[in-house]
């Protein structure tokens, strides 16, 4: 069963006189369960497409499934209570909170969401991070950083987990590491997820790749 | 709530800092208008403090009762009920063993049977038909005269004896002392005129006289509007003044904060929540601070000496505390623009 599906997404932007097509008909699908990763060099459309994957911009034309209900013109305030309670995020530079120690990161979305899922102090625990619970971001290391960003976007149980360039940061050890993490998380609670990336060492760990090249994407594996 | 409480525990310098700014601003307009209305008092408070509301004047002495020649004729004349003489006169008095040890006083003649004679908070009443006790204002306390002491007036030579005390009043910054009229015969034996006849209703007009209301007749003391307009001035300009100076901290701050703002809407966190959260940080802040700028206003009212006359009412404290929470809250409005206007989008991308 998908849990997200595009079907012939168009965004355009005014580009001056002229209209900038930044993604042209896209269609796109992930499976429970499943990892897909985007690949494809800057300027082609890979954040664009994230951010309509995430409810964080509406599209020109075409239609947006999560779950089988379409998502692609809701309001403002739908799209932000979406975010929330089934979209999980992943940044590329993990975009703690600064003034949130890391317990509190995962306690923040748990307390806005309103939503009784999960010990936030445990999953951190499973993710190596218990001697971290009460220290702030600024002190953590950019690896564990990103472990607490994906912590962060697991806690809430959301069916979809969306990761913006995860590894951007990261040398490739640490990097790879943290994609290993998501594979492992997303296989154990069968969720799906998308990654957005153009570091093709951790191609390996994904389950389907997809390239976008000049607004137009198409599968690769 | 939460955010709130985390960012403040979390940014102690940064939000420190803003609330010492907010508590010297709220410290310094509460001193200046503690002083101002001290001056007020100071300067005026003989008059204010009696249920006297109308002041009938001779004609054309521009609300000055120093101006203002009455005789029995025009008392025969208004011939009002509840209306009292009053002859206000500033003169200096010494002690009566120590002629270099003089004060300026206001001596204020008045019918002991009417109702400007004062309330005593000790000792005895002014009586009509006592030559030499008299009622004195305990700001001559601190001159250090007590019940039973006696002064001499430095023109007439003449000796009072001091029956007992009234209130903290005082007229144009010197203490104000109570006579009778047979009193002031012994001090000015050839005058038979008196100031004012003061009425405790209202009167609008009389032909033939000034008729000016209470306020108007303190606002006409020497100095006095020239004190309080200056004061006022600044209270008015430090309130302003701080509605800017916070506004661009408080923008500062938020600005830095854009980017978090940005990734806690893309995480879901709700534009009402952020607001919440922003003005709950600016209220709690300036609550703080004004509440130990009370505090320490009080204590310094306790310190400062009788000299320097301080007054602040507990009303005048609460309405200048609920005004300055208003202004935090309206130079907060700035930074609130910015919060509501974020896009969660610039989360992604690595923008930050």
């Amino acid at each position: 069963m998908s849990v997200l599906e595009l079907k012939s997404i168009i965004k355009n932007y005014p580009d001056g006189q002229l209209v900038n097509e930044v993604l042209k008909d896209i269609s796109f699908t992930v499976e429970k369960g499943e990892f897909a990763a985007i690949v494809g060099p800057s300027g082609a459309g890979k954040s664009t497409l994230l951010t309509i994957m995430g409810a964080l911009l509406t599209p020109s034309s075409g239609s947006v499934l999560l779950n089988g209900h379409d998502i692609s013109h809701l309001s403002k305030k739908q799209q932000t209570e979406l975010r929330l309670n089934e979209i999980g995020f992943i940044f590329q530079n993990s975009d703690l909170i600064p003034y949130l120690k890391i317990s509190d990161q995962l306690k923040f979305i748990q307390k806005i969401s309103k939503k009784e899922t999960g010990n936030a102090e445990e999953v951190l625990t499973k993710l190596g991070l218990q001697n971290r619970l009460h220290s702030y971001p600024n002190v953590l290391s950019g690896g564990e950083k990103q472990r607490v960003a994906i912590a962060r976007a697991f806690i809430n149980q959301p069916d979809l987990i969306l990761a913006d360039e995860p590894t951007a940061s990261l040398d490739s050890k640490r990097g790879r590491e943290v994609v290993q993490i998501i594979q492992q998380t997303v296989h154990q609670e069968d969720k799906a997820a998308v990654m957005v990336t153009h570091d093709e060492r951790v191609l390996d760990l994904v389950d389907s790749i997809w390239q976008i090249e000049d607004g137009r994407l198409k599968k690769v594996r | 709530m939460f955010l709130t409480l985390k960012e403040l525990r979390h940014e102690k310098l940064k939000f420190g800092a803003l609330g010492l700014i907010i508590f010297l601003i709220v410290f310094l307009v509460l001193f200046i208008t503690g002083l101002a209305n001290g001056l007020a008092n100071d300067s005026g408070s003989a008059l204010k403090n009696t249920s006297a509301q109308t002041f009938i004047l001779q004609k054309g002495s521009e609300k000055r009762l120093n101006r203002s020649q009455l005789t029995d004729a025009d008392w025969n004349k208004v011939n009002h009920r509840n209306a009292a003489k009053l002859s206000v006169a500033q003169m200096t008095i010494q002690k009566s063993n120590k002629a270099s040890k003089k004060t300026d006083i206001a001596y204020f003649v008045t019918d002991a049977n009417s109702f400007l004679n004062p309330k005593t908070i000790n000792g005895q009443k002014l009586k009509n038909n006592d030559n030499n006790s008299v009622v004195v204002s305990s700001k001559l306390k601190t001159d250090g005269y007590k019940i039973g002491d006696t002064f001499k007036d430095s023109t007439s030579k003449k000796v009072f004896k001091i029956a007992g005390f009234t209130d903290n009043t005082a007229y144009s910054h010197t203490p104000v002392i109570y006579l009778n009229f047979k009193q002031y015969q012994h001090i000015a034996p050839q005058n038979n005129n008196f100031n004012a006849i003061v009425l405790q209703s209202q009167l609008k007009q009389k032909t033939g006289y000034q008729v000016v209301d209470k306020q108007s007749l303190i606002g006409a003391i020497p100095g006095y509007s020239a004190e309080q307009g200056s004061l006022y001035l600044m209270i008015g300009f430090l309130y302003l003044i701080s509605l800017f100076v916070l506004a661009v901290f408080f923008y500062i701050i938020n600005l830095q904060k854009l980017s978090d703002f940005g990734t806690l809407k893309a995480l879901g966190t709700s534009t009402p929540y952020l607001v919440r959260h922003v003005i709950t940080e600016m209220g709690l802040l300036s609550l703080i601070s004004i509440l130990l700028s009370f505090a320490i206003t009080y204590l310094i009212k306790l310190v400062l000496p009788a000299s320097m006359p301080f007054s602040l009412s507990s009303g005048v404290l609460l309405g200048t505390g609920g005004l300055f929470i208003l202004i935090t809250l309206l130079s907060a409005l700035l930074s609130l623009i910015k919060v509501i206007k974020i896009d969660p989008i610039t989360a992604i991308g690595g923008n930050n």
